[in-house]
């Protein structure tokens, strides 16, 4: 058994009494590793999933009979973390056997010998996990020079020290001590080490607001990703939200030997074509609907059984990427470069294996790193991408199409990945205006001026981020609309998130549908 | 009597018919070149002359057949394109029993018991929206080439491009493409509808 690493959380009350008296006795345990821990519910998503980025095979989380737990809902907690887990490796193609949550009572040691041997027996016979051992991007020491070289390549000594940048900034408007320039000047000045450098530079939602109003066009968003990526390099922390679950997840995707299954929810009416030259990127909504599923309700994958029912509307039958991974725009933003450029060319490789000459995909986040940073970062694509709202803008305006009435008030989210790219910027709003609600009205700040949903690429998320939601939020309502359209499905996410405040959460509760949703539901053939 | 049968099948009388102004004539004499050059089939183009061209009703009678035409009026047209509400009250009740009926959708309100027997386009509101309200003579067009099998795309649009204005083919040529893709939209959504497919979500 040696050839395979079994960790074992252990909860210090019931299973690690059980497993004590083992030990006492002298029998013999099959598994390595054995860690205690106060309690089952304390050992979050993220941990389970770490444990297998780092390599280990089989992961068993042992706690108290339901009733028996110390402290109330640890075994409720456990339960349900477990299972979100094991729905996502499932989909991620390793196998949900691998992780198992399992209660015990302190006098059940002959009951948890047997598990323990069941179970190395189970994985004994599934074979070593597919997950290649990930490598953490390596640190190196990074010289003043190639600093000096990021300040130059996106010209920050342009900065003229105007604070344009941090009157138009959401984060400093919503009270947050968070200034684009001064962080702008500190790295200048070589002043790294500074705890408004290291803690600031990953709460810029990189929304690209400021990059609009400076007047010396210093492109921070980007500027900001090239800083994160040298600090991340240099060891530093990067403040990773929800316990660094989704960027383990992004990471154990550049595992070459992982065949996913994710697509695997696919309904029946959906029709797809293997052979098909246009390629349906779905991005990570599946993973997204399990991971928030509990607590928030989310549910992002309509937009892609959406996006497939409008292209199947005008009879095109994509093709699909058996093994598609994350197109890596959280890594990229959230400084791992590395793991960014191994999905890329691993993405780019499969897609060109299929010969694709289209890539259509209904993630604004998606879109922008496939057809822009893709190439930016060297990779070449021997394939157009389309954002599905370019093709449904093609397709309607051929004519013919007309959609139902809805009976709702409308207002509409921007998302600030499309919001500054050059074509698809005006389309989300073409295509709302084509729609029968009975208003649509805009928020406050729309356009240009929109305010992000108050995070990107899952890092550095605190109290000012959930300020940002509840106050867009807010200008949602004032416009007296009852139906928000969204177009990415982190909005979806992060708004649901102040939905479900405890205090606020009436009265910013709103219907959310993302816009393909209800193109969907409202189109029909004249 | 096959061949009479194949020549009243190969034999086409339209008319098009609406204000003067729009375009409606040179529409026809579009139309009857493509078949005769494009096609090398026969044309005869009879058109209205009169107040009409000064804004009234004017209407231009198209016959496209295989053979000689010996008579060039249209009596009862087999296919008729209304841009015009005036056009179309007095011409609908010579159309033909089942003979296609064409109208700018924004224009021509058709009798109710017509709803589905007739392809409608808004052809002067695209038209609009392409930047010149004149080439909706065209958009309409492009939507007759595709409901309906009297002339090929290749022929009509070398036609369009010899007829408009020095200057104006490409937006010309947009314009038929416009009206052209309504119109393949129009037969797509009809077959959709005929399978119990007409939306998105079943």
């Amino acid at each position: 058994m040696n050839d395979f690493k079994i960790i074992l959380f252990l909860c210090n009350w019931g299973p690690h009494t059980a497993f004590q008296t083992l030990q006492d006795n002298g029998s013999e345990i099959p598994t390595e590793v054995s860690m205690m821990i106060p309690c089952t519910g304390r050992i979050s998503k993220s941990l389970l999933f770490k444990a297998f980025e780092m390599g280990a095979d089989g992961v068993l989380l042992l706690g108290c009979k339901p009733g028996t737990c110390r402290y109330g809902s640890g075994t409720a907690t456990a339960r349900e973390n477990t299972e979100d887990t094991r729905e996502i490796i499932g989909l991620l193609g390793l196998g949900k056997e691998r992780l198992r949550h399992v209660t015990f009572l302190p006098d059940e040691s002959d009951l948890l010998l047997k598990f323990l041997n069941d179970f190395c027996n189970q994985i004994r016979s599934l074979g070593p996990s597919p997950m290649a051992l990930i490598r953490m991007p390596e640190s190196e020491i990074v010289s003043r020079e190639s600093l000096a070289e990021i300040v130059s390549y996106h010209d920050a000594f342009a900065c003229q020290d105007c604070g344009k940048c941090a009157s138009a900034c959401p984060l400093a408007l919503i009270g947050k001590p968070f200034s684009p320039r001064e962080l702008v000047n500190s790295i200048i000045a070589g002043d790294m080490d500074s705890l408004s450098v290291n803690k600031d530079i990953w709460s810029c939602l990189t929304c690209g607001l400021c990059y609009d109003r400076c007047p010396s066009a210093v492109n921070f968003p980007e500027f900001i990703r090239d800083i994160r990526h040298v600090i991340r390099k240099n060891g530093g922390n990067a403040h990773e939200a929800h316990g660094g679950f989704f960027q383990s997840l992004m990471r154990t995707m550049t595992s070459p030997g992982l065949k996913t299954e994710r697509w695997n929810w696919l309904p029946q009416d959906v029709a797809v074509d293997s052979k098909s030259k246009i390629l349906f990127f779905g991005g990570c909504s599946p993973y997204f609907d399990i991971f928030f599923r509990n607590h928030l309700g989310v549910e992002t994958l309509n937009i892609l059984m959406d996006s497939l029912r409008l292209l199947n509307f005008f009879d095109i039958k994509p093709a699909l990427l058996q093994d598609e991974r994350c197109c890596g725009h959280d890594l990229l933003w959230s400084g791992d470069k590395d793991n960014f450029l191994k999905l890329a060319s691993m993405n780019v490789e499969s897609i060109h294996n299929l010969g694709i000459e289209e890539v259509i995909t209904a993630c604004p986040e998606c879109y922008r790193t496939l057809a822009h940073d893709y190439p930016k970062h060297g990779i070449k694509l021997n394939f157009k991408v389309t954002h599905i709202y370019e093709l449904l803008e093609r397709e309607i305006s051929k004519g013919a199409i007309d959609f139902k009435k809805i009976n709702k008030k409308i207002t509409f989210q921007d998302s600030c990945r499309l919001n500054w790219l050059e074509a698809p910027a005006d389309l989300p709003r073409k295509l709302i205006r084509r729609l029968k609600p009975s208003s649509f009205r805009e928020m406050q700040n729309n356009g240009k001026s929109a305010i992000c949903c108050g995070n990107c690429a899952w890092t550095g998320c605190d109290a000012f981020s959930k300020a940002l939601q509840v106050k867009r939020l807010r200008q949602a309502h004032a416009t007296e609309s009852d139906l928000l359209v969204t177009a990415c499905p982190k909005c979806q996410i992060h708004l649901r998130c102040a939905m479900e405040d405890p205090f606020l959460g009436k009265e910013l509760n709103m219907e959310m549908i993302d816009l393909t949703g209800i193109i969907a539901k409202t189109i029909y053939w004249e | 009597m096959t061949d009479s049968q194949n020549y009243k099948q190969r034999k086409k009388e339209i008319i098009i018919t609406g204000f003067g102004g729009q375009g409606i004539i040179l529409a026809g004499i579009i139309l009857g070149k493509a078949a005769a050059i494009g096609e090398h089939m026969e044309s005869t183009l009879v058109q209205s002359y009169g107040p009409e061209s000064r804004g009234g009703s004017c209407n231009a009678q198209v016959v496209i057949s295989d053979e000689i035409i010996h008579y060039p009026y249209v009596n009862q047209p087999d296919i008729l394109v209304c841009m015009s509400q005036s056009g179309y009250d007095k011409l609908i009740k010579q159309m033909k029993q089942r003979g296609t009926l064409i109208i700018d959708k924004d224009l021509v309100r058709p009798s109710p018991g017509l709803k589905d027997d007739l392809f409608s386009i808004p052809a002067t509101r695209m038209a609009e929206e392409l930047g010149r309200v004149m080439i909706a003579n065209i958009v309409m067009l492009g939507f007759f080439t595709a409901v309906t099998d009297v002339i090929s795309m290749n022929s009509i649009q070398k036609a369009i491009v010899e007829s408009v204005p020095k200057g104006t083919e490409e937006l010309n040529s947009n314009a038929f493409k416009k009206g052209h893709d309504y119109g393949l939209a129009t037969l797509k959504g009809r077959q959709k509808k005929a399978t119990g497919q007409a939306g998105a979500i079943s």
